[in-house]
C-alpha cells in the first residue's frame, strides 16, 4: 500500500515510533476481555431481539391489577437470571429464526458498530497519528485511515487488501478476521455455519459506517457496508495456517448530492 | 521423551511467590493487551444500543447486561484457571482476594480493595476506585436513578463462581456514576454447592 | 513414552472427547469409551474416599499453617517440566497465551486425594482435574512410575486445558457439557501431542 512512499520513510517512521511508544503507555486492558465482549454482543442481541418480540406478543394488553401484582412480585424477588438462556441456545435461536428476526438482529449489532465507529474516529484523531493529515484527505486517504488505524485499534492488525473502482467502491479483504478465529468452522462451509457467522460480521461494518459518518459522511445511505465470509485461497497457496479466515468487507460510497 | 528438562529446579522457589508478583508476572508477560479506551468505547456503545432497544426502561438494560456478564463468567473462568491454576481457596477471604489481586488484575489491569465484611464472614464488598468500564462515562439524569452501568460485572462473577461450585449473589451496592461516593460490589457467598465439588480434592 | 489417548471427561462423567494419536491404539467402541469415561469419574470419587483419614487430617494441618504460597492451600505442587516443545520460538502460534510457554512455574495440583495415575504391564493413565470438574485424560504406550513421567503427564494434559479454555469456551457455538467437535481444538492438539 505505501510503496510509492518509501522516500519519507525515515521521519515519518520516526514518528510512528514516537506514536507507537505513546500508544503503548495508555492503559491496557486483557485483549480476551475485549474479544469476549465483543463476540457476547451476537447472542445478547438475539436475546435482546427475543424478549422484545415476547413483550410485544401479547403481555402488555393486560394491564390489570393482577398485571400490578406480578409486577410487585417480580421485584420483591428479583432473580437477575430469571429467563436466562446460555449463548449457544440463543445463537441457535437465530439460526432457526426467520430473516425478519435475523435483520433485526443484525441491525442491533450494526448499530453497536456504528456507535462504537462514531467515538473510535475521535478518540484515534485526537491522539495525534503521525499518519493522518485531514486538511487534504481523499476518500481513498479516508479508506486507508480506516483500514490502517481502526482495523489496528479493534484488532491489531491492518486490512490486508484495500481494492478501489475510484467511483465510490472499496473492497476490504481481511486474511484473518480475528473475531472468528477460535471458530470451529469446516473447511467449506455449510450453509448452517454460514448464517451463523454473519452475525460476527455486523459490528465491524457498523464501524466502518460510524467512522466514515464522523468523518463527514453524514447522509443517511450515503454509506453502505456489507462483508462476506470468502474461501481463503491466498493462504492456502502459502501454506500458512488453515485456520484464518479471510472476510471481505464492501464499502459503497456514494458522493454528496 | 525429548522435551528440555533444564532450568526449572528454581521452580518450587519462584511458587512461593505472593499471589501479587503472581499475578503481576502474568499480566506484564503473559497477557496480549488492547487499549482500556477501546474497550471503555465498545462497551459503551453496547450499553447504549440496549438503552435505545429497551427504550430507557433500565431495569430491563440491567438485566441483559447482567446475563450477557453470565454467559461470559461461565465460560472466562476456563480461561482463568487453566492460565493461573490456582488451588481451591480454603476460605472466602482467600477468594475474595483472588478476585480482587488476581482476576481484577489479570483481566482489567485493575486491583480493586475488599471490605466491608458481614459480621459473619458471608459477604465482602469489591471497591473499585478505578472502573474500566465506566471511565469518562456520565449517565444522564434518568440514567443516573436506575441503570447499573457496569451490571456485565455481577454477572461475570457470578458465572464464574458458580462454575466453582459457589453460589453467590453479586449485585452494585453504590457507583460513583450514580453520584455515590465509592463504586462497591457486594459479594454474598449463600452456600458452597458441595455436591458439586469434584471427587479428590482436599 | 509416547502419548496413546486423549480423554476429556465433562464434570457430571460424560466423555466428551476422545482421540488416538498412534495407530496401534487399541480400537474401543464409542460404548466402551463411555463405559471407561464413566468408571474413571467413580474411581476419582472412590479414590478421594479411601485415602486415610489420619493423612487427610494430615493434609488439612499443612494446609493451614505457614506462609501460603500463591494463591491459597499448600496443595501439593506439580514441577514446571518445560516446554515440552511447544513454544513460540519453534513459530507455533499459541493462541492467546503468550510465549515462550503456556505457564512458566509449577502449580498446585487440586486432585489432592483423587485418581492421577494408572499403571499396568503395557500403559499408564493419567488425570488432570480441574476445580471446575472437567477431567483431562492421558494414556501412554509404555508403563510407568517415574515421578517424572507423572509431572510431564500432568503439564501437557495442563497444556490441553489451556488450549480447551482458547478453542472450546471461546467457541460460542460449543454447548457447555456436551462432545466436542471442534476442529481447532483438535488440530492445536495434534500438535501439542506430536511435540513432545
Amino acid at each position: 500500500m505505501d510503496a510509492s512512499q518509501r522516500p519519507e520513510m525515515t521521519e515519518h517512521q520516526k514518528q510512528q515510533l514516537q506514536f507507537q511508544l505513546f500508544q503503548d503507555s495508555l492503559p491496557k486492558v486483557n485483549e480476551i476481555v475485549y474479544r469476549m465482549l465483543l463476540n457476547e454482543a451476537i447472542p445478547m442481541a438475539v436475546n435482546v431481539q427475543d424478549r422484545l418480540s415476547e413483550e410485544s406478543g401479547g403481555h402488555e394488553d393486560n394491564e390489570t391489577e393482577q398485571g400490578l401484582e406480578q409486577d410487585l412480585d417480580a421485584k420483591l424477588t428479583f432473580d437477575p437470571l430469571k429467563d436466562h438462556v446460555p449463548s449457544h441456545k440463543l445463537l441457535q435461536k437465530y439460526l432457526t429464526a426467520d430473516e425478519e428476526y435475523q435483520n433485526k438482529v443484525d441491525e442491533r449489532l450494526n448499530n453497536i458498530g456504528f456507535l462504537l465507529g462514531q467515538k473510535l474516529s475521535q478518540l484515534l484523531i485526537f491522539s495525534n497519528n503521525p499518519s493522518l493529515n485531514f486538511r487534504d484527505m481523499d476518500l481513498l486517504a479516508v479508506m486507508k485511515f480506516v483500514c490502517r488505524d481502526v482495523w489496528r485499534q479493534l484488532f491489531g492488525k491492518q486490512i490486508d487488501n484495500l481494492k478501489t473502482n475510484h467511483r465510490g467502491t472499496f473492497y476490504l479483504l481481511d486474511n484473518n478476521y480475528k473475531p472468528v478465529e477460535s471458530f470451529a468452522l469446516d473447511e467449506d462451509m455449510s450453509q448452517e455455519e454460514q448464517t451463523l457467522i454473519e452475525p460476527y460480521l455486523e459490528i465491524p461494518c457498523g464501524v466502518i459506517r460510524g467512522v466514515l459518518d464522523s468523518l463527514g459522511f453524514q447522509e443517511k445511505g450515503q454509506v453502505i457496508c456489507t462483508a462476506s465470509i470468502t474461501s481463503d485461497r491466498e493462504s492456502q497457496k502459502t501454506g500458512s495456517s488453515a485456520s484464518s479466515r479471510a472476510v471481505l468487507f464492501n464499502v459503497q460510497i456514494n458522493p454528496d448530492r | 521423551m525429548s522435551a528440555s528438562m533444564s532450568g526449572n529446579t528454581a521452580s518450587s522457589s519462584s511458587s512461593k511467590k505472593s499471589l501479587k508478583a503472581f499475578s503481576d508476572d502474568i499480566w506484564k508477560n503473559k497477557t496480549a493487551k488492547i487499549n482500556a479506551e477501546l474497550f471503555t468505547l465498545t462497551y459503551g456503545s453496547i450499553v447504549s444500543q440496549l438503552c435505545t432497544d429497551y427504550e430507557r426502561d433500565f431495569a430491563k438494560v440491567n438485566k441483559q447486561l447482567y446475563s450477557m456478564g453470565y454467559n461470559i463468567g461461565v465460560r472466562l473462568i476456563e480461561d482463568f484457571l487453566a492460565r493461573t491454576a490456582l488451588p481451591r481457596c480454603d476460605s472466602l477471604a482467600k477468594t475474595s482476594e483472588v478476585i480482587s489481586k488476581c482476576a481484577f488484575k489479570i483481566f482489567l489491569n485493575v486491583t480493586p480493595q475488599i471490605g466491608n465484611w458481614s459480621s459473619n464472614k458471608d459477604s465482602f464488598s469489591i471497591f473499585l476506585d478505578e472502573n474500566p468500564l465506566s471511565e469518562f462515562v456520565e449517565l444522564p439524569m434518568d440514567a443516573a436513578r436506575e441503570l447499573w452501568y457496569s451490571n456485565i460485572l455481577c454477572g461475570v462473577l457470578k458465572g464464574a463462581l458458580e462454575m466453582v461450585q459457589m453460589d453467590c449473589d453479586v449485585y452494585f451496592a453504590s457507583d460513583v456514576l450514580k453520584g455515590d461516593q465509592t463504586t462497591e460490589l457486594r459479594v454474598k457467598l449463600n452456600k458452597i454447592l458441595k455436591d458439586e465439588i469434584p471427587a479428590g480434592e482436599d | 513414552m509416547a502419548i496413546q489417548t486423549i480423554l476429556v471427561i465433562n464434570k457430571s462423567g460424560g466423555l466428551v472427547y476422545q482421540r488416538d494419536f498412534v495407530a496401534t491404539a487399541p480400537r474401543l467402541s464409542s460404548n466402551e469409551y463411555l463405559i471407561l469415561a464413566g468408571t474413571l469419574q467413580g474411581i476419582v470419587a472412590i479414590a478421594s474416599q479411601i485415602t486415610p483419614k489420619s493423612l487427610q487430617i494430615a493434609g488439612k494441618g499443612s494446609a493451614k499453617g505457614g506462609v501460603e504460597p500463591a494463591g491459597g492451600a499448600a496443595a501439593p505442587l506439580v514441577p514446571y517440566v518445560g516446554t515440552l516443545g511447544a513454544t513460540t520460538a519453534s513459530g507455533t502460534p499459541m493462541g492467546s497465551f503468550l510465549g515462550p510457554d503456556y505457564f512458566n512455574d509449577a502449580f498446585a495440583s487440586c486432585n489432592g486425594r483423587g485418581l492421577k495415575h494408572v499403571t499396568t504391564d503395557q500403559n499408564s493413565l493419567f488425570l488432570y482435574q480441574t476445580l471446575t470438574g472437567i477431567k483431562f485424560v492421558a494414556v501412554s504406550t509404555q508403563p510407568t512410575t517415574n515421578a517424572m513421567a507423572v509431572a510431564v503427564a500432568e503439564n501437557l494434559l495442563r497444556k490441553a486445558y489451556c488450549l480447551y479454555a482458547d478453542y472450546v469456551m471461546k467457541n460460542p457455538f460449543y454447548e457447555p457439557e456436551m462432545p466436542i467437535k471442534c476442529e481447532l481444538f483438535d488440530q492445536k492438539l495434534g500438535v501439542l501431542v506430536g511435540q513432545l
